[in-house]
């Protein structure tokens, strides 16, 4: 997985010197469980990164493609938990892994200033997984749900072909897979833009 | 600034992963079960042996059990004794007809990993491999504390002449050789404590 995002970043660093009208964001990226996530777990991570790739149809108007990872992670304290006539207590380590693949629609509302506020809207899916440690056992729960995920932020250019980039963005995976929620967190990302 | 990125990246992608358990103890856990039809509110006494097994040894078709050093029995009996006469039971011997019996049995489990790999070499006349290989062997162990309370006298009344079990205590973690006994003794009141029901009132 490392490999993969890492080589996709290359390329497409790489890719966007040579294109003129598409933009690199490339973001430290801080996620806040919501819903059902949020109750699992309750703590911020502060460890993620989001990369978009978007290209400009129209001066104000791009598409492009938004990819990411997120992980939660929350160490409970020692609990009991019951199931019908049994109990079981111990501590839990609680992770939930979030790599969203998302296909994405931007508005740019002042494309040719250097400070542009946009919107974007993400459409696509997830690789979510969620895993419960207690003892020697892992639970895990895996899906690929469908992903809507609004975006708003601000990009300023910095340098020629340098700026910076601030971000929220909501992402919502609807019920799938193993898991009888919607998963859904809220992420805010820092980070560059490459023109 | 790409060369940064990448290496920043890089950084952050390792460093990613959070930690699990740090301690041995972190990996305990208690469970108890128990059959929901079972009054126990109208017993009152129980029994307990005086000693707890923790090993079957068969050899040439003969069974021995191996038991816990009293020193730690002893201290395991103590704490059972306190909580089931906290709870209002009283402990009488296997002679005076107990309503109950309390059945510990402690066990220790060790997983071993053997796991061994090849490395090549080239060289003028082609690939090969070296001998011997590398290889590994690890383990872990995990020790499992158990308690049973089981009805003596449904066995009279089954037809494989033997107790339905009203409660089940299973306490596992990792072992680390030291303190273990502590943990044994902290999960014993851990399962009566979950068990509310485990009462004479």
């Amino acid at each position: 997985m490392k490999r993969i995002i890492l080589s996709l970043t290359i390329l497409l660093a790489s890719a966007s010197l040579s294109m003129a009208q598409s933009y690199v964001d490339v973001a430290y990226s801080i996620g806040f469980g919501t819903g059902d996530m949020g109750d699992f777990i309750k703590k911020a991570s502060f460890r993620g990164i989001s990369f978009d790739y978007r290209y400009a149809v129209q001066p104000n108007i791009a598409i492009g493609f938004n990819l990411g990872w997120n992980t939660f992670y929350e160490e409970k304290a020692s609990d009991s938990y019951q199931f019908e006539n049994a109990t079981l207590t111990g501590k839990q380590y609680r992770y939930s892994n979030m790599v969203p693949i998302l296909a994405t629609g931007t508005y740019l509302f002042s494309p040719d200033e250097a400070f542009c506020p946009y919107a974007a809207l993400g459409i696509g899916t997830m690789y979510a997984r969620r895993n419960t440690d207690m003892n020697l056992y892992t639970i895990e729960q895996e899906a690929w749900p469908f992903v809507l995920q609004p975006e708003v932020g601000v990009r300023y250019q910095a340098a020629d072909k340098v700026g910076v980039l601030l971000n929220v963005k909501y992402l919502n995976g609807f019920k799938a897979g193993d898991f009888d929620d919607t998963q859904s967190y809220l992420t805010l990302n820092l980070g560059f833009t490459f023109h | 600034m790409k060369h940064f990125l990448t290496a920043s990246l890089v950084l952050l992608l390792a460093g990613c992963y959070p930690q699990g358990p740090d301690y041995a103890e972190d990996t305990d856990v208690v469970y108890t079960t128990y059959n929901e039809k079972y009054k126990f509110a109208d017993k009152e006494t129980y029994a307990m042996p005086d000693k707890i097994v923790t090993d079957v040894k068969i050899k040439n078709g003969d069974t021995t059990f191996v038991y816990m050093d009293d020193k730690y029995a002893s201290k395991i009996f103590d704490k059972i004794e306190e909580n089931m006469t906290a709870l209002g039971y009283d402990k009488v011997s296997l002679d005076a007809d107990p309503d109950l019996m309390l059945l510990p049995a402690a066990l220790s489990t060790t997983n071993y990993f053997y796991s061994y790999w090849y490395d090549w070499w080239y060289g003028y006349w082609g690939w090969g491999w070296y001998y011997p290989p590398y290889y590994t062997v690890s383990s872990y162990t995990t020790g499992s504390f158990v308690m049973v309370l089981t009805d003596p006298h449904e066995a009279d009344t089954s037809p494989i002449n033997r107790s339905a079990t009203a409660w089940v205590s299973a306490a596992n973690g990792l072992a680390s050789y030291s303190n273990d006994i502590n943990r044994v003794i902290k999960s014993i009141d851990q399962s009566f404590k979950q068990s509310p029901y485990l009462t004479t009132k």
